[in-house]
């Protein structure tokens, strides 16, 4: 279906893509929460937790974040410059290559082939190859943003242009590594500079895969699915440029008290405390649109998503720069508070804000009428459920477990021996499992509900609603 | 104009904005050297170590264990003494690691013998019946390949000639072969009977896990036997260097960095007694001026055998007594 | 204070400068209507 000869093939390509990725990623997910309390299941080396949580992260932060951001980035590129995409064939090519690439990725990651790099784990033949990926990517964005015919860009667009311009510089510098063969390489970087270089990529890969295009989506979406405008421009001006000059100082708030130099740790806590500000900016831009409107969280399905996917980014923003203090940092880094604060950010909110981006462009990009209005709020309510259960069970599990690491008796000694902080986790862990089901089948209730409205089921429904109006 | 109308400024304006915080941070610190010091205390791996480190990342342990030790007092009473920049510096990657799903290891060479690794990294079940880390009992079932050993260490530039490689493998190949290797019973009960006389990769992870913290520990050691040597209970009570001109202006180096802050330049005195005239509190004898140095003294002079050692307090005597004879 | 203290407060005292600049550019009365403008564009039928 085109209409204004928009080309939304790859709009529906990414988007498949990434649920495909989504379920995928999800079922390692559950694995690995099960090896935490059953070591059993580490049946083969290839399915042993330290190749595993490989696979896990990359396939969830690469295969399905990415392919959500490239579906929703070239939806919104065409409706925004209200131009077709520049070079359609090549956005084709961008959807196969990308593809190749991730499961390239996953069978290299399940081989043990892997760089050690948090989120850079991938050995440099696959970065070559996703650095082609990236320049083919930003060739349609620029060249569609360069022939468009709206004159002033909308934020989703400079969000998209910061992503575009930060990811190819990430992940460039971050990779640079010397070759041993095709499987191996060494980080061009030793020791201290290494884990600085990695913690600046680290930390702004959140930034600028977990938070700048999914602030596109939000910005792009909300309204659109509300028929509000977003409730200040400039205001987000403001936001925009803080948050893209503030992140990149924020990295080494992974390395408190580490050999790094103490400065930058200082520098990076300082910034990270600043970007509660711009971060703010975003959460109060999405409450503030729906002033006088909020029945719409009842009357409208997708509003749900939006609103409860920017709180959990504004409680995220709070969370991160907060256990990123030095004090705090000595209590709960290292725990499995950190896990917890990370997948409230990524199962909330860039779930919930890709989920309903999905739910919105669907129906407009196939010429169908969603599925289900009913299996949509059941997935919403799911994914949350499972969503809150998961990280505030991790959250308490890392205090205990903190607290166990840093008890000692009265003449000094310690109380608990190692071993004895991992057994007082168990039944935390098992909740954990429970919390990943429940999300589980809520994603598997939105694969359905996406498919069936893409075979044409829903259509059925809207004619039989329209005879009964 | 502004600049929401210009996609290709609006990129140019991003991409300086987003390099003022990573070239402050980031490329600033990578050019200056105390970001990632070196010290000859700290030695490369061995061909063997650096097969054993590729190891621990292909299998991904670092997703389990942290290789850094904070400067936290119960940190320290749990894994040993903190991190120090140093020790990274033959690090390609760095592997400090995100979580302690298990414990930190940055100090766990030397703490248990080869044959606890070889049982532990069998079935660590067996050892700790509640552990969830997964059992790597394969590792021993896989020759050790060292076709690209001296590849890789040419490429860390780690300085060894391919000979060297070659002696570094063959003499660990023969230590954990011959039949007088302490791990020999449980390495033989975890290796298969057709690897049993060659490396295999359990082998050369087991060698990294003895490597880290090793040369941290021995300049622990080494500083316990400078202190051990200078105390007066075992050190020799003649000064050796008696009358020596050359000790003396090598004790005066010593003195001027170390003891002038208190007792002056010339030893003339100054927070610290004058150590010229004929008045000591604690004994005239070369033996009471040692236990003095070496021991401190209740009235604020510090201790100075972990410091100095048992040579540099002599030397240090030598010129003191040279300049009274100069009076 | 040593120079580090003064270059550490001169630079977040420029930060600020720059940051209250672009405030007062795009808060500007009459501004409003040119910068608020594409948020009503965007929910045109596209």
């Amino acid at each position: 279906m085109k209409e204004n000869g928009y080309d939304y093939s790859v709009v529906r390509g990414f988007a498949f893509s990434a649920i495909f990725w989504l379920i995928v990623g999800l079922l390692v997910g559950l694995w690995l929460a099960a090896e935490m309390i059953l070591p059993q299941l580490n049946l083969t080396p290839w399915l042993s937790f330290g190749r595993l949580r490989v696979v896990h992260t990359n396939g969830l932060a690469f295969g399905f974040a990415l392919a959500g951001i490239f579906s929703c980035t070239y939806y919104i590129l065409q409706r925004l410059t209200k131009v077709p995409l520049a070079f359609p064939r090549l956005a084709r090519f961008h959807l196969w290559l990308f593809n190749i690439a991730i499961a390239l990725a996953a069978l290299s990651l399940f081989a043990g082939m892997n760089t050690s790099k948090e989120y850079a784990e991938l050995e440099w033949p696959l970065d070559v190859g996703i650095v082609i990926m990236w320049v083919i990517f930003a060739i349609n964005v620029f060249g569609t943003l360069i022939k468009r015919k709206e004159k002033q860009m909308y934020i989703s667009l400079w969000y998209i242009i910061a992503m575009t311009v930060t990811i190819a510089v990430l992940y460039i510098v971050n990779n640079l590594e010397v070759p041993v063969n095709l499987f191996k390489s060494y980080s061009i970087y030793a020791g201290a500079n290494d884990a600085n270089v990695e913690w600046w990529y680290g930390h702004n890969a959140v930034g600028f895969v977990f938070t700048v295009p999914i602030l596109a989506m939000f910005y792009y979406f909300l309204p659109k699915s509300t028929n509000l405008p977003i409730y200040s421009h400039r205001l987000s001006i403001i936001a925009f440029w803080s948050l893209v000059f503030g992140y990149l100082w924020t990295g080494a708030h992974h390395l408190m008290l580490t050999p790094l130099p103490e400065w930058i740790q200082t520098v990076a806590i300082a910034f990270s405390i600043f970007l509660i500000a711009p971060s703010w900016g975003s959460v109060v831009n999405g409450y503030y649109t729906m002033r006088g409107n909020w029945d719409q969280m009842r009357t409208n399905y997708l509003v749900k998503f939006f609103i409860f996917g920017i709180t959990f980014y504004g409680l995220q923003t709070v969370q991160g720069p907060t256990q990123g203090l030095r004090t705090l940092t000595a209590f709960f880094h290292y725990t499995d508070y950190i896990p917890g604060h990370v997948h409230m950010g990524t199962m909330g909110w860039v779930t919930m804000i890709i989920s309903a981006s999905f739910y919105y462009m669907m129906p407009r990009i196939t010429g169908k009428e969603l599925y289900s209005i009913k299996l949509a709020n059941l997935h919403f309510w799911l994914i949350l459920v499972g969503q809150l259960l998961f990280t505030v069970t991790l959250w308490i599990a890392g205090i205990q477990q903190g607290a166990m690491w840093k008890a000692t008796n009265p003449d000094g000694s310690l109380t608990y021996s190692f071993l004895e902080g991992v057994v007082a986790l168990y039944p935390y862990w098992k909740i954990r499992l429970i919390g990943g089901l429940i999300y589980f089948v809520g994603i598997v209730v939105f694969t359905y509900n996406l498919i069936m409205t893409a075979r044409g089921a829903g259509v059925k429904l809207a004619e039989t609603r329209a005879q009964t109006a | 104009m502004s600049v929401y109308s210009k996609p290709i400024t609006f990129a140019l304006l991003s991409a300086v904005v987003i390099l003022v915080g990573t070239f402050i941070t980031l490329f600033i610190p990578m050019m200056l050297p105390s970001t990632q010091p070196v010290s000859d205390y700290i030695k490369p791996y061995t061909a063997i170590e650096l097969e054993g480190r590729d190891i621990y990342i292909r299998e991904g342990c670092n997703n389990c264990h942290t290789q850094t030790v904070r400067p936290l007092r119960t940190e320290v009473a749990r894994y040993g003494e903190y991190s120090k920049p140093e020790e990274f510096a033959y690090d390609r990657p760095f592997l400090w690691g995100s979580r302690r799903t298990g414990p930190d290891l940055n100090r766990v060479g030397g703490k248990y013998p080869d044959s606890w690794h070889y049982k532990h990294m069998n079935d660590p079940r067996s050892m700790f019946a509640k552990s969830n880390m997964p059992a790597y009992g394969w590792l021993a079932k896989r020759k050790l390949d060292t076709k690209y050993s001296y590849r890789k260490v040419s490429i860390l530039g780690y300085g060894y000639s391919e000979s060297d490689v070659r002696n570094q493998i063959e003499e660990y190949r023969k230590k954990v072969t011959s039949a007088d290797y302490p791990a020999r019973a449980v390495r033989e009960s975890v290796t298969p009977p057709e690897l049993r006389s060659e490396l295999t990769e359990m082998d050369a992870i087991i060698a990294y896990l003895q490597k880290l913290g090793r040369d941290v520990k021995a300049l622990k050691k080494k500083e316990m036997r400078m202190v051990a040597e200078a105390s007066p209970v075992t050190a020799s009570k003649r000064n050796p260097f008696a009358g020596s001109k050359k000790a003396a202006e090598e004790g005066e180096k010593i003195f001027k960095k170390n003891c002038a802050v208190c007792h002056g330049e010339d030893a003339e005195g100054g927070i610290g007694p004058n150590l010229t005239d004929d008045k000591w509190r604690y004994g005239n004898s070369d033996s009471d001026l040692y236990t003095t140095i070496s021991e401190g003294s209740p009235n604020g002079m510090p201790s100075w055998k972990g410091k100095l050692g048992n040579e540099a307090i002599w030397k240090v005597i030598t010129f003191i007594r040279s300049q009274r004879e100069q009076d | 204070m040593d120079w580090v203290d003064w270059a550490y407060l001169a630079f977040g005292g420029a930060l600020v400068a720059v940051f209250a600049c672009i405030v007062f550019y795009y808060y500007k009365p009459r501004r409003k209507r040119h910068v608020e403008e594409p948020k009503y564009r965007m929910l045109d039928d596209d």
